[in-house]
């Protein structure tokens, strides 16, 4: 077989060059046309492993306090990369990552879930930008990923596609995992392929409970086994994305109990003995500074000494569901070299796609979900209802959806300044990177220090695999690859700087460097705070970012940021600013802030249809997918089928006990449960009975006022007859759940209404043939309008977190 | 010669272990108090209600008719989604073991599910030693009124209920 023209994709079909006669007399077949493309020889595996909402002073492979020793086998055994950066959020880094293109150019400027109406922030890939696993598939590799995927809009989400946007549609021959920006890993809502599976059977299973990471790992050494079962030799491409370390914070008390008592010291001094293992490990100069904590983190001393165990836990857990991610991870690698494929294998291992999350707030939560549904809870608040749930003990398990305080995140973001959302410094930006390849590498266990950026990624492995980037794909002209391979510096510590210049931008947050120069940027808006307050003063025809503060450094002689040499430099700022400006406008950073243009009155449109029908047992709806019924008035109504001696079971489920509602029936009642956020829980039951036969049941909620959050009363109804009442004081106000699905019949994983949790999923004993939402728009205009942009506002944030 | 003015301290809650440690360190803290109690409701919305035996002797039913108020009230994050969170809106009729299956039905209306209360009745002369021991309440107000046992614990709970709902929005 000739080589392919691999510069346009697909690869076009071989030329027959046999001979087809009438019959067979003097005919000759070509037997290369039943062939399939084949990577060019030599082509390693790749194994790309992407940990989620992690720090660069996280791993101790990095001198942090979570143990990584698989991390560190790799690292000994390759690579370990120091000034490799990241965008500081989300799907951005996964959509540079996976397409080798500056996110806003792809359309993600912001995550993936919330679609906007700027082509930087459409969430919606062009097609002129074929990413890495479509190239890595059209040219023979076996393709798969695993775990978190999370750049699909919301809307998108369900069997009516488009499947363009799911993993398989971005050229994944198998995925197994979730859409969303994270899940519960007790509980997830899964994915395979293109099919929404919903809760596995396992996780029923009280003795030995479903574990999603344990999961992931299983999946995907059995993907790997099957492929070689079928083919030796074809390499493959396995994109394994965690969930951890994102909220929820899901692990067994046995990982978290490995840190029992590690971080009693807190977070300052956990700072001060990081930087000093990084020095000793060579990944910080011995001459950085440690940058000193923002006001908005609190100083340890000052938490209160009966609150210090409450927040001690909270880093406990994490380190173990990060330690726990590693192990997995080891699980993988441990397969590959089962099958004495190791060293065939190129293994990029980043840990962390945009520093260590904030987003918990300066308390932490028992559910990630009460910031961005915007309910302030103390400490203390919290400690109580983490009790309510069964206390800290429970604080990983399923129970709870936890995130730990800002502090530690800025602790694991050690020695940097800052996080997650902070594009414009390196705690969002800059992540530990390993590359594990023995083919290329020879000095192994050796630091490199070029400064680089998740955009080579996709070059690298394609020059790796002697693949060329594609000039056009499915007939249309391809926008080259911003990235550049770093294949250089495998063996050679010196080899150039292969970036010498990359903007940065996430949420308003700049940062423009320029060989060796850093221009930052920072709004002044704390990260985890999203008010229309402290969003004032970013207001169109208010905002002057060039007039904001700038922060100056130059990070070869500065490796932490932190000394800030603007006031000496007015000519260089003025320089990356200029520079920031052009790079923006090539890549689609522009307008600034279109993450957050529903605050200034830049609404999408609003939604038309009001009613939504569910007919048989649809299952698994997708938190985002589900009737917008928050903030309004609305009445939800099933037609069933009640047999002689009555019924029991869930008529339609969302979410869990820690936000959704459930309608059912027990003991013969309807029953309408509704658990604001697990802080609010409220419940009605009929006075009377459920009849047999075919019956119409209704919940109807009137709102007190066009307003978030509204209370309202309750009324249930059966055959349009009420026979039972209720008040909800508080409802939710932008989303039930980041991860858990709706269904009728039944309640799948977590369950609303933990009085049927010995049941779960307490499938309906009757017949539901149909569910409606009907949802009332207020009275007027005005009003609708008013909570629409309340709505779109709380999606903004929530689309924050992801 | 005046008489002692009475206190009526609230607590509200969102888990019940914080109420009854509160409870515990009242009835440990070494002052005199007048009575406590303290009404709980669990996930699946059992209640369940545990008092002193000084309510008794304090023969506070004339208490009854007059309702509590457990609340808290946290300002919004967003203020899109301004949320006047008030947990419950109490009512008990609290002082008196004959009167203990009021409390439940009263309690059992307004206490939230996972929510709980606490009501501690003391001469003001104690105040210093058991407002300290109320240490977990997420909102704590406390009633002040002079006069006979019935009159001034009626008055000292119409006062804190007075306060709590001002504050719990």
């Amino acid at each position: 077989m000739s080589e392919p023209d691999r510069s346009i994709l697909p690869i076009r079909r071989e030329t027959f060059a046999g001979v087809a006669n009438r019959t067979l007399d003097g005919s000759r077949p070509d037997w290369n046309l039943i062939g399939h493309p084949m990577p060019p020889e030599g082509a390693p595996n790749v194994l790309l492993v992407l940990i989620d909402d992690a720090g660069f002073g996280n791993p101790s492979t990095f001198g942090g306090p979570i143990q990584t020793p698989n991390y560190t086998r790799m690292a000994e055994q390759g690579l370990k990369y120091n000034r490799f950066h990241v965008t500081a959020l989300c799907s951005p880094t996964r959509a540079a990552l996976l397409t080798g293109r500056n996110n806003h150019a792809v359309g993600f400027g912001s995550v993936g879930e919330f679609a906007g109406g700027f082509p930087g922030y459409s969430a919606s890939l062009p097609r002129d930008c074929a990413p890495l696993p479509r190239i890595l598939r059209e040219n023979g590799y076996s393709t798969a990923a695993f775990g978190k995927w999370h750049l699909t809009p919301d809307g998108q989400q369900g069997p009516a596609g488009p499947f363009d946007r799911w993993p398989n549609g971005w050229g994944f021959d198998y995925f197994y995992g979730f859409l969303a920006g994270d899940s519960g890993q007790w509980d997830p809502c899964l994915i395979e392929n293109q099919k929404v599976i919903g809760t596995p059977e396992g996780f029923y299973d009280e003795e030995d409970p479903y574990y999603f990471p344990d999961a992931m790992a299983d999946r995907t050494l059995q993907w790997l086994h099957g492929v070689r079962a079928q083919d030796a030799d074809k390499p493959f491409f396995i994109y394994f994305s965690t969930g951890c370390s994102h909220a929820p914070h899901h692990v067994s008390q046995a990982w978290a109990e490995k840190y029992k008592g590690k971080f009693d010291q807190g977070w300052d001094k956990l700072r001060e003995e990081t930087f000093a293992r990084q020095k000793a490990l060579g990944v910080v100069p011995a001459d950085a500074e440690l940058t000193p904590r923002a006001d908005a983190f609190p100083a340890w001393d000052d938490v209160p000494d009966k609150l210090k165990s409450f927040y001690a836990r909270q880093m406990e857990v994490y380190a173990g569901f990060s330690e726990n991610a590693d192990h997995n991870v080891g699980r993988v690698i441990d397969a590959i070299e089962e099958l004495d494929e190791l060293d065939d294998t190129v293994i990029i291992w980043i840990w962390g796609d945009n520093g260590a999350s904030m987003e918990g707030t300066v308390t932490g939560s028992f559910n990630e979900m009460t910031m961005q549904n915007g309910i302030p809870l103390t400490d203390e608040m919290q400690l109580q209802l983490a009790e309510r749930f069964g206390g800290m003990d429970k604080w990983g398990a399923q129970i709870m959806d936890p995130h730990y305080g800002a502090a530690w995140a800025w602790a694991g973001n050690t020695p940097f300044k800052w996080g997650k959302q902070v594009g414009s410094h390196l705690g969002g930006t800059r992540n530990p990177m390993v590359v594990r390849w023995p083919e290329r590498i020879t000095d192994t266990g050796s630091l490199r220090q070029q400064f680089g950026h998740v955009i080579d990624i996709a070059p690298t492995i394609l020059d790796l695999a002697g693949i060329p980037q594609p000039q056009t794909v499915d007939g249309i002209q391809q926008e080259p690859m911003h990235g550049t391979s770093i294949a250089s510096t495998f063996a050679d510590a010196n080899a150039h700087e292969f970036r010498t210049q990359q903007y940065f931008e996430t949420i308003g947050n700049r940062g423009m460097y320029k060989d060796g120069w850093w221009l930052a940027m920072k709004t002044e808006r704390i990260p985890w705070v999203v008010t229309p307050e402290a969003l004032k003063p970013y207001a169109p025809g208010v905002w002057d970012p060039d007039a904001g503060p700038a922060e100056l450094y130059y990070l070869p002689d500065d490796f932490t940021q932190a000394h800030d040499l603007a006031a000496d430099h007015p000519d260089k700022v003025q320089e990356l600013k200029d520079l920031f400006w052009e790079e923006a406008e090539k890549y689609k950073v522009l307008p600034l802030l279109a993450t957050l243009s529903t605050f200034f009155g830049i609404l999408p449109p609003m939604a038309e249809k009001t009613m939504f029908e569910f007919r048989g047992d649809v299952q698994n709806v997708l938190s985002g997918m589900i009737p917008r019924i928050y903030n309004h008035s609305y009445a939800i109504s099933a037609d069933v089928v009640v047999p002689e001696g009555g019924a029991e079971g869930v008529i339609v489920a969302e979410s869990d006990h820690l936000g959704g509602f459930t309608l059912y029936v027990e003991n013969g009642k309807l029953t309408h449960t509704y658990s604001m956020m697990g802080v609010f829980i409220f419940k009605q039951v009929a006075e009377e009975d459920l009849p047999s036969g075919e019956i119409t049941v209704r919940m109807e909620f009137a709102a007190d006022e066009a307003k978030p959050a509204t209370g309202g009363e309750v009324t249930l109804f059966i055959d349009d007859r009420p026979v039972g009442k209720g008040r909800m004081d508080h409802t939710v106000p932008i989303r039930f759940s980041a991860y858990a699905g709706m269904d009728i019949g039944r309640d799948n994983g977590g369950v609303v209404d933990l009085a049927y949790e010995d049941r779960k999923p307490f499938a309906f004993t009757g017949t539901v043939k149909k569910v409606v939402f009907d949802i009332k728009p207020h009275l007027s205009d005005q009003d609708e309008l008013g909570l629409h942009t309340e709505s779109q506002r709380g999606q903004a944030a929530h689309s924050l977190s992801g | 010669m005046a008489k002692e003015p009475t206190d009526v301290l609230i607590g509200g809650y969102l888990s019940t272990e914080a109420a009854h440690e509160d409870y515990e360190a009242v009835l440990n803290c070494g002052a005199e108090i007048m009575g406590a109690v303290v009404v709980s409701k669990d996930m699946e919305g059992n209640l369940s209600v545990e008092q002193t035996d000084h309510m008794v002797k304090e023969g506070a039913e004339g208490l009854a008719g007059v309702g509590f108020v457990v609340g808290l009230f946290a300002p919004p994050l967003l203020a899109a989604t301004a949320i006047g969170a008030v947990i419950g809106a109490g009512a008990g009729k609290v002082l008196h073991k004959k009167t203990g299956s009021k409390i439940e039905e009263e309690a059992g209306k307004t206490i939230p599910i996972g929510g709980a209360g606490l009501i501690v009745a003391y001469k003001h002369d104690h105040a210093d030693t058991i407002e300290p021991a109320v240490a977990r309440a997420v909102k704590k107000v406390v009633g002040e009124a002079d006069g006979h046992h019935v009159e001034a614990l009626k008055g000292a709970l119409a006062d804190a209920q007075k306060k709590m709902a001002k504050q719990g929005g």
